[in-house]
């Protein structure tokens, strides 16, 4: 009897797990942002954002929601620590992509990186969300905008890959790549001040919840 | 009414919370002359100590922004290295220091770190290096040193950060551990 109740007290109580990672270009603002999801869903707060500096390391954070334990994996962007992000993608269940939407000089360096996590097999059907973080400066370029530079960057991209002639993705790995950029989910957040972080996890638990019931169904 | 029972409630849940923060257990490690007894007494009593070599080990109580850590910092000569490893069970966190001058020894302090870090009892456990000693010229910097241990990639379970301190001047110190306040208790 005790098992019976302690096992149906288990099921009621199960949460699954969710590994989520975020990346992005160096002052992009991934730890700040995670330390922002900590304070907003934690008891105990997060560091605040004069406390963060570079990260050469990791940080990790886990908040609880209903059925759901969602675990993040902020990793540094500097770039000599880039090169290992590839090993957090075998496990991981969304992927998150911080943009600095105020630094326009390295916009088209932090697409090279973008086009980089896109194009790694691990991940390609892991749901992706791309941040057009820094929201609370006049001078950030908005969500529609970084969509459109992210565009805009992809067709240059491809047009010079044309001109070039080399041996390179095949045209089904283009039209899938095209399909992923059409559904590419941008939503603008200010890490600093936190509008916008609260949406972004929403559709984080959403999508990670939808995506293990597919896998069920398969 | 109901805000003084949730006043009440609320104390009473720091208070149970305190009672928890009692016992922090850092391990402090690092090949001997990394500057570890350095780095406690700057920590406890703020002030820079002369040190001699530590064969068995300083603990003392730091008391840190609300924290206290009781903090164990264990000789580092190759012959009492394989001790470490009693003080192991029960450790909140780890601090591993590094002379950031002493290149020669890095290859050294790297295995013993990957080898301490290997052990199942500090398994997820928060991992906070010094690179110590920055002032002194020629000294590595933490991302070059970050990128030696080689930690990135093979240490996904727990978190972990590299940063430069330079014990004498106090410098980083407090820094990193706010970092590792934050990390035990998002654990």
């Amino acid at each position: 009897m005790y098992h019976l109740l302690k096992g149906l007290h288990e099921y009621l109580t199960r949460k699954d797990e969710f590994s989520i990672i975020i990346l992005g270009l160096d002052g992009a603002g991934k730890t700040t942002l995670l330390e922002k999801i900590k304070t907003l869903y934690n008891d105990t707060p997060g560091l605040t954002p004069d406390k963060i500096g570079p990260t050469v390391g990791q940080n990790t954070g886990k908040i609880m929601l209903p059925s759901t334990i969602l675990q993040f994996w902020d990793l540094g962007g500097q770039r000599g620590i880039r090169n290992i992000w590839h090993r957090y993608y075998e496990d991981c269940h969304a992927v998150v992509y911080v943009i600095d939407a105020e630094d326009r000089e390295r916009l088209s360096e932090g697409w090279e990186v973008f086009e980089s996590v896109l194009s790694s097999p691990q991940i390609l059907g892991v749901p992706l969300l791309l941040l057009a973080n820094k929201q609370d400066s006049p001078l950030s370029l908005s969500v529609e905008e970084i969509r459109h530079d992210y565009e805009d960057w992809h067709q240059r991209k491809l047009e010079s890959a044309r001109r070039s002639v080399r041996q390179g993705e095949g045209e089904n790995e283009i039209i899938a790549k095209k399909e992923r950029i059409a559904s590419l989910e941008v939503m603008g957040i200010s890490a600093l001040e936190g509008t916008g972080v609260r949406a972004a996890v929403d559709w984080l638990f959403i999508r990670v919840q939808n995506s293990r019931r597919q896998e069920r169904h398969s | 009414m109901g805000l003084s029972f949730s006043t009440l409630f609320s104390s009473l849940a720091s208070l149970t919370q305190w009672s928890k923060e009692k016992d922090v257990r850092i391990l402090m490690l690092g090949l001997d002359s990394a500057g570890k007894t350095t780095i406690l007494y700057r920590l406890q009593i703020g002030e820079v100590v002369s040190t001699i070599p530590t064969i068995g080990f300083n603990v003392e109580t730091v008391q840190y922004k609300n924290v206290k850590f009781q903090v164990w910092d264990l000789g580092g000569q190759s012959s009492i290295r394989p001790y470490w490893r009693c003080y192991f069970p029960n450790t909140s966190a780890i601090i591993y220091v590094i002379d950031s001058a002493d290149t020669a020894r890095l290859p050294t302090s790297r295995a013993e770190l990957l080898t301490m870090l290997s052990e199942e009892e500090l398994k997820g456990v928060p991992l906070l290096v010094f690179c110590n000693k920055q002032d002194i010229p020629g000294a590595l910097k933490p991302e070059a040193i970050s990128e030696q241990l080689g930690l990135a990639g093979g240490e996904k379970s727990r978190p972990w950060s590299v940063r430069g301190s330079c014990a004498t001047k106090g410098e980083g110190l407090e820094d990193g551990l706010d970092w590792l306040v934050n990390a035990i208790h998002s654990k």
